[in-house]
């Protein structure tokens, strides 16, 4: 059932249906004005920089300030034009499909930033599923166990992960992991891996490793992959799960209040079913909408993971750019983040009226 | 959940025990771990380590240095040296004859040929990419530093006036202009006779030499045929100026190779900052003794260091103030050596008056007035303030030494014996009493040095200032600024600093790469010294720089770089804080790695080979 703005309440079906159609077209349409909002106020930012200061992008150290002509790449890719002017030439390259090049991503932007996605989105995707299942679970115990010693312990292990610096976990994990006990590798493949993955007969379906090498049918690639995948996403899972479990622990001795729980035991019923069935359905709405957003989260969250385990992903791609001013990358990537965040949230928002039909769809 | 959870940490033990240590993992792969990947692999357009890295092994240049030894010559792709005694320097020294090497092939299979040559340096002056290395060839052969200088000094206007962004002719009538340019200037000046190459320049030129060798990647040679059938310049004079500093990614050879090097270009995954070379066994030399070279650029320290440490890796690099780190790891080794190169700190003799940096703008203890540090008092004050040693036991934990200027040991001009200031608090104060009149000392001053983050050289030099110089007077205030590199940047190429602490890696190894770059009031760091200082070197340094540049007697050079050096000490123009010794840290099965004193080329991949 889904339930529009003014309170009038549609049945499931072809009419709720079709509210939710019309929903998503006007978020849709949304879209290219929000996006045009953020690329005005992001290129207006590097505008007040100066065009020295934007020659960072051409002279990405001080090495490289060797010749003398440097004023000449000023004016030879319009750095001293005034911003609108310069935005103008952005927007005609940007409606003809071109983003641009990207200086730090040495690539055209739109290249750039799909080469990298895959690999963001795989790591997000593999954190993800510990995240969420770990922190729910550990948020229910913790619930239930309210005040014990297991409470206590399961929020301390928690905290310390949430305020832990993902650096410092990060470099803990790769020395212990792979320099001590060379389980875990960094990057994305072994050498013999990358090889394989490389070669003309292995196709790429997705950009992802894992899910490329099980639909080529390679296990061994598929392990490889998981193992290095593991370190990243072993320090991510604990860094991040505190947030999930915080939300499910709350939300469980919310419900766990409830008249609804309290007439469940009254009627006798058996206590597993009373917490999985009456109490863990009804605290998982929050967390499904806490789960959504972190997901979505993650893929801009993930620059210092990405970093330490060698992950050329978008965050790293994105952070190096802001550095060097490389204002096509950061209006490409800003745009890309825009895009993905917008309809990360339109999902989150759809699912969450699914699963709580107080919702309304405004 | 418990089930799942149980089967995760399965997965997780499977996937790890699978794992042994190898003796010697990936045997026939070296795998060299840096920071950042190449800027391009254009020959003509590169101008950073990295890209030298990949092309120094690619390509092939005429001449090499021998060995460590940076004073002699091994021909390459030439078959002798030329030298005024075998005649192949001829004119007073403007005219260098190459014979050239008969059967080399370029990987593709390609006969490497005189033409290859002509092409590859005509090729390289027309493009003349602005901040790339072309000026080194410019100068040498015409006496200019750009192509667009050179051609307003012969068509009276300038090429950025003629052409657009775009290399089309503001004005189609100058095409004749162009045209009648290239055959008048620039083909006569290298040719090709019977089967040799003969350089022409315009007058003397010491170091001409030194410009060509291995390492130096600008002189690396190209294939005409390949290159022309990518799309670069057709060797015509009909509209080369379409070719004339074309944007970095829109050359036809920004992401492509084929030289005649030991090693062919494989990939550049941009997506990884990894360049894969493999061995050329076509080669017409010794052939490389490992299969495959993975020059990576990891920029994270912690993942290098752990990379070699599991054996992924067979050498890093590594910043001195990581040695503690490494130095007592299993199965590792420590090369090192002295690099060309120094790190010195200059003064802005007339800072621009915008500069936030000033302060107050006057002598009354909230700031410093704009031409500062154009009374030598200051300057000298400066320079007995700063403790050396310290600095280098701090920064490079030793690793490193002092000259007395900016001429690294190890290079004509070089002389330990030549004056130099010494850390001395008492002298200081004494300078700071006399400078501005007393009014220094009586006022007091608030200066700002700034550095760019992550730059632990700087940002320590700028804090031994800080504490030293507080110290002799509770007026003085020195804030230490650390800022993003695009505003320090900014803050230096607009002349804003106060003053710079700065390094240089040589181009080549001769005085004259250090000195007009540093010294020259048309020097790289000459300019951000201030008009005050431009109008100095004009007068007293200028036409001894030139002068040395034309001498061809090493002996006479020497007197005049030691001359420049004296007048540098005296008139206070900077401190040299150190050259560094380089370190190298790489695995013990690492064998046949030698010592490479000349960016770029960080190892001898020649020569190397992994064995216990």
């Amino acid at each position: 059932m889904i339930v529009l703005r003014r309170g009038i309440v549609f049945p499931s079906g072809v009419e709720g249906l079709m509210v939710l159609i019309f929903y998503i077209i006007r978020r849709v349409l949304f879209i290219p004005i929000t996006l045009f909002g953020i690329s005005l106020i992001v290129f207006s930012m590097i505008g007040m920089l100066s065009p020295y200061q934007r020659l960072a992008t051409f002279i990405s150290s001080p090495d490289r300030l060797k010749s003398e002509n440097v004023d000449q790449l000023i004016s030879m890719y319009g750095l001293d034009d005034p911003i609108p002017i310069q935005y103008g030439r952005w927007f005609k390259n940007l409606l003809q499909g071109n983003l641009g090049w990207s200086y730090v991503g040495k690539a055209p932007v739109l290249q750039a930033l799909l080469q990298r996605f895959p690999y963001t989105l795989e790591l997000t995707l593999f954190s993800a599923i510990p995240i969420i299942l770990i922190g729910t679970w550990m948020g229910v115990l913790s619930a239930l166990h309210h005040n014990r010693t297991l409470d206590h312990s399961l929020r301390i292990f928690a905290v310390v992960g949430w305020s832990f610096p993902d650096f410092v976990f990060g470099l803990f994990i790769l020395m212990i992991f792979y320099s001590t006990l060379g389980l875990f590798p960094p990057g994305n493949l072994s050498l013999w891996a990358e090889s394989i993955v490389k070669s003309t007969s292995f196709r790429s379906f997705t950009g992802m490793t894992t899910i490329d090498a099980l639909l080529n049918g390679r296990l061994d690639v598929f392990v490889n992959a998981l193992r290095h995948l593991v370190g990243p996403v072993l320090t991510l899972t604990y860094v991040q799960l505190a947030y999930i479990l915080r939300i499910t622990r709350s939300s469980m001795l919310d419900v766990l209040q409830r008249d609804y729980v309290r007439t469940a035991r009254a009627k006798g019923l058996d206590e597993r079913v009373v917490i999985n069935k009456h109490a863990k359905r009804n605290a998982m709405i929050p967390v499904a909408t806490v789960s959504g957003q972190t997901i979505v989260g993650l893929m801009a969250g993930t620059v210092i993971v990405e970093a330490i385990f060698n992950r050329t992903g978008l965050g790293s791609f994105l952070a190096l750019a802001a550095q060097q001013l490389d204002y096509a990358s950061i209006m490409g990537g800003v745009l890309f983040f825009g895009l993905i965040l917008i309809i990360g949230n339109l999902l989150v928002d759809i699912s969450y009226a699914y699963i709580d039909p107080r919702v309304r769809l405004d | 959940m418990k089930k799942i959870l149980v089967l995760t940490w399965l997965l997780v033990f499977v996937l790890g025990i699978s794992v042994a240590f190898a003796e010697i993992k990936n045997p026939d792969t070296y795998v060299y771990l840096h920071i950042g990947e190449p800027d391009t692999l254009d020959p003509g357009y590169a101008y950073d380590n990295a890209s030298g890295e990949v092309l120094t092994y690619i390509y092939e240049n005429l001449i090499s240095y021998d060995g460590v030894n940076l004073q002699k010559f091994i021909p390459i792709l030439a078959t002798e040296i030329p030298t005024v005694e075998n005649g192949l320097i001829q004119d007073n020294g403007t005219t260098y004859r190459f014979p050239i090497r008969e059967g080399v092939k370029f990987h593709n299979g390609n006969d490497f040929t005189p033409e290859d040559v002509e092409y590859t340096f005509e090729r390289n002056i027309l493009f003349d990419p602005a901040n790339g290395p072309q000026w080194m060839i410019i100068e040498a052969l015409f006496d200019s530093q750009t192509l667009d200088e050179l051609v307003a000094d012969k068509i009276g206007t300038p090429l950025t006036e003629m052409v657009d962004e775009n290399g089309n002719l503001i004005n189609p009538d100058d095409a004749a202009k162009l045209i009648e340019f290239y055959q008048q200037v620039i083909d006569p000046v290298i040719e090709v006779q019977d089967n040799s190459v003969v350089f022409h320049l315009v007058r003397p030129f010491a170091p001409f030499l030194y410009i060509l060798p291995k390492h130096a990647y600008w002189s690396n040679i190209l294939d005409k045929e390949t290159c022309v059938e990518w799309g670069c310049w057709d060797g015509n004079a009909d509209g080369w100026w379409k070719h004339y500093n074309v944007k970095k990614e829109s050359s036809p050879i920004y992401d492509k190779a084929n030289g005649t090097g030991p090693f062919k270009f494989t990939e550049w995954d941009r997506t990884q900052q990894k360049v894969t070379l493999d061995r050329f066994d076509g080669y017409w030399g010794e052939k490389a003794k490992i299969a495959q070279i993975i020059d990576w650029g990891i920029d994270e320290w912690g993942t290098r260091r752990a990379m070699l440490e599991a054996g992924d890796a067979d050498q890093i690099y590594m910043p001195a103030q990581y040695l503690d780190q490494v130095k007592d790891l299993k199965d590792l080794k420590i090369e090192s050596g002295k690099r060309i190169t120094v790190t010195a700190f200059h003064f802005n003799w007339t800072v621009d008056k915008t500069s936030d940096f000033l302060g107050s703008g006057v002598l009354d203890g909230n700031g410093i007035p704009a031409d500062f540090f154009s009374d030598i008092h200051c300057r000298r004050a400066f320079s007995y303030a700063f403790d050396y040693d310290t600095m280098i036991q701090e920064v490079l934990l030793g690793y490193g030494e002092r000259p007395p200027s900016v001429i690294p040991s190890g290079m004509l001009g070089y002389n330990a014996d030549l004056p130099k200031f010494e850390f001395d608090l008492a002298k200081a104060e004494e300078e700071f009493k006399k400078a501005w009149d007393g009014k220094v000392w009586e006022n007091g001053f608030k200066l700002t040095l700034l550095y760019n983050t992550g730059n632990d050289a700087r940002q320590t030099a700028c804090e031994m200032f800080k504490e030293n110089i507080e110290s002799l007077n509770p007026k003085f205030k020195i804030d230490v600024q650390g800022v993003q590199w695009p505003n320090y940047l900014d803050a230096y190429k607009s002349g804003k600093l106060p003053a710079f602490v700065i390094g240089w890696i040589a181009d080549y190894p001769d005085p004259h790469n250090f000195i007009f770059t540093y010294f020259h009031s048309n020097g790289v760091y000459g300019g951000p010294q201030g008009e005050a200082y431009i109008k100095f070197a004009q007068e007293n340094l200028n036409p001894i720089i030139e002068a040395a540049i034309s001498e061809t007697d090493a002996t006479k050079r020497q007197a005049m770089y030691e001359e420049i050096q004296k007048i540098a000490y005296e008139n206070v123009l900077g401190l040299t804080f150190y050259q560094e010794i380089a370190l190298f840290p790489m695995r013990t099965w690492v064998q046949g790695w030698e010592f490479n004193p000349i960016q770029s080329g960080e190892a001898n991949y020649n020569g190397i080979y992994k064995a216990e």
